[in-house]
């Protein structure tokens, strides 16, 4: 019920605020297309870079929405009706990242192969690619909501989440890009995949609990 | 719904590494209401998130009834309603929106009958579809107030209600629609802690003054544990 609950809020309010989302995307598909005017338009150039690119782009994209996570709830006194209500700090974070998932990460996955296009990648590759984005933003959102959790109110938030949070996206980026690199290299991309799956099972199971007791120490 | 007695014992809280107050106790009897005074930074608002385990005390105990618990274990939540400075609203939700999410969220009725009359009480019957936003600062804190309406509405009412200055911005139509909401609470055998600057309730006879500034850490004169004081 407080997973459900959250989720419906953020998600109401986040079809108010539809500008953000659409921000987002804007900010992946020019990120992404600096890339092929910055290099040329050689297509085994292009084919190379192109899956690293995405998943750079949309780890940027994903940090950029971050910051929002907990800040208006904090703004507006509802982070404060969650913590001193009786229910599950840890469903009401999972809602939220969840929420957070749909709205900022969703569509950069659904994105994803039209940006592969612009890499000359072929069919395959390109919904390969997608689905490393579908197994991996989960991860970068419950990490990153640890890390907003923890900043929380301090100045210069959104810097110190990106220095956070960027390392540790390290594993997800490599297994994720990885798997479509093998695939394009002619190797099976299912053990990085699994590697993936697993890591974000792990967060997903994790970190509701981690970004709960980073809001209970930094609004102390 | 007769609320058990809140007795606060030797309670000590710091803010950072400043310590804001030392022995610090009352009792509160059902029925009645405890007024915060103290002067700004005295830590009132410190105390209410500290009855909640909002912000970490260094010493003391609660009781509730005949539970002992240790604040920091949060187990008021669970029987109060909490009213901090900022509303709670989001800006972004039509009104009766936002009251709908807050009271879901203390466990309060919240279907649309009951937004209804809750926003008529507080006079905001016409206002139920506009953004939070598109408020004024005092339709705001009506808003806000309008969850205490709600509380008092459940099958099973939360018996504490603690509020945080809660007549800032309100016009006098609005602090006469507040102080009845509050004697219907205390009326009901509830009780409520209010952390005030101004005149507040003064029409009721069951109020106990609490001044925080007595048990500073910082004051001079050797700190004890005492109750509040009695009208």
């Amino acid at each position: 019920m407080s997973f459900g609950w959250s989720l419906r809020r953020d998600l109401a309010v986040a079809m108010r605020r539809r500008a953000d989302s659409l921000n987002l995307i804007g900010f992946f598909i020019l990120a992404c297309t600096m890339f092929p005017l910055a290099v040329g338009p050689q297509r085994e150039w292009l084919q190379r870079i192109g899956p690293g690119v995405v998943w750079v782009a949309a780890l940027l994209a994903v940090l950029l929405a971050l910051p929002r996570l907990f800040e208006h709830d904090l703004g507006d006194g509802s982070l404060d009706l969650m913590l001193a209500s009786d229910r599950s700090l840890a469903a009401i974070v999972g809602g939220k990242m969840t929420a957070a998932w749909l709205v900022s990460a969703a569509p950069l996955v659904l994105a994803s192969p039209l940006m592969a296009l612009a890499f000359a990648l072929d069919g395959e590759t390109s919904l390969l690619l997608a689905l490393s984005l579908l197994i991996g933003t989960p991860i970068l959102i419950a990490i990153g909501a640890v890390g907003a959790s923890l900043t929380l109110g301090l100045r210069g938030a959104p810097t110190l989440i990106t220095l956070l949070c960027l390392p540790l996206f390290v594993p997800a980026l490599i297994f994720g890009a990885g798997a479509v690199e093998a695939h394009a290299s002619g190797l099976s991309p299912w053990p990085h995949l699994a590697l993936l799956t697993a890591g974000m099972l792990a967060s997903l199971v994790l970190a509701p609990w981690l970004a709960a007791l980073g809001l209970r120490v930094s609004s102390e | 719904m007769t609320a058990p007695v809140l007795v606060a014992e030797d309670l000590g809280v710091s803010r950072g590494e400043r310590p804001l107050f030392r022995g610090l106790g009352f009792r509160l009897e059902p029925g009645r209401l405890l007024l915060l005074r103290g002067a700004n930074g005295s830590g009132k608002s410190t105390l209410l998130r500290a009855l909640l385990g909002l912000a970490p005390t260094d010493a003391g105990q609660l009781g509730w009834g005949a539970e002992r618990f240790d604040p920091r274990s949060g187990q008021l939540r669970a029987r109060a309603i909490y009213l901090g400075h900022a509303s709670g609203m989001k800006a972004e939700l039509p009104a009766a929106r936002s009251l709908a999410f807050a009271a879901e969220l203390d466990g309060s009725p919240h279907g649309e009958q009951a937004l209804t009359a809750a926003l008529a009480r507080l006079g905001l019957g016409r206002r139920a579809g506009l953004a939070c936003r598109q408020l004024s600062q005092g339709q705001r804190q009506r808003l806000a107030l309008a969850r205490l309406a709600l509380a008092s509405a459940a099958a099973l009412p939360r018996p504490l209600w603690l509020l945080d200055e809660p007549q800032t911005a309100l016009d006098t139509d609005g602090l006469a629609l507040f102080e009845g909401l509050l004697a219907d609470h205390l009326d009901r055998q509830g009780s409520a802690i209010i952390a005030a600057h101004g005149e507040i309730a003064t029409g009721l006879g069951a109020v106990d003054t609490l001044d925080i500034g007595r048990f500073s850490a910082r004051a001079a004169r050797p700190v004890q544990a005492t109750e509040a004081d009695q009208p």
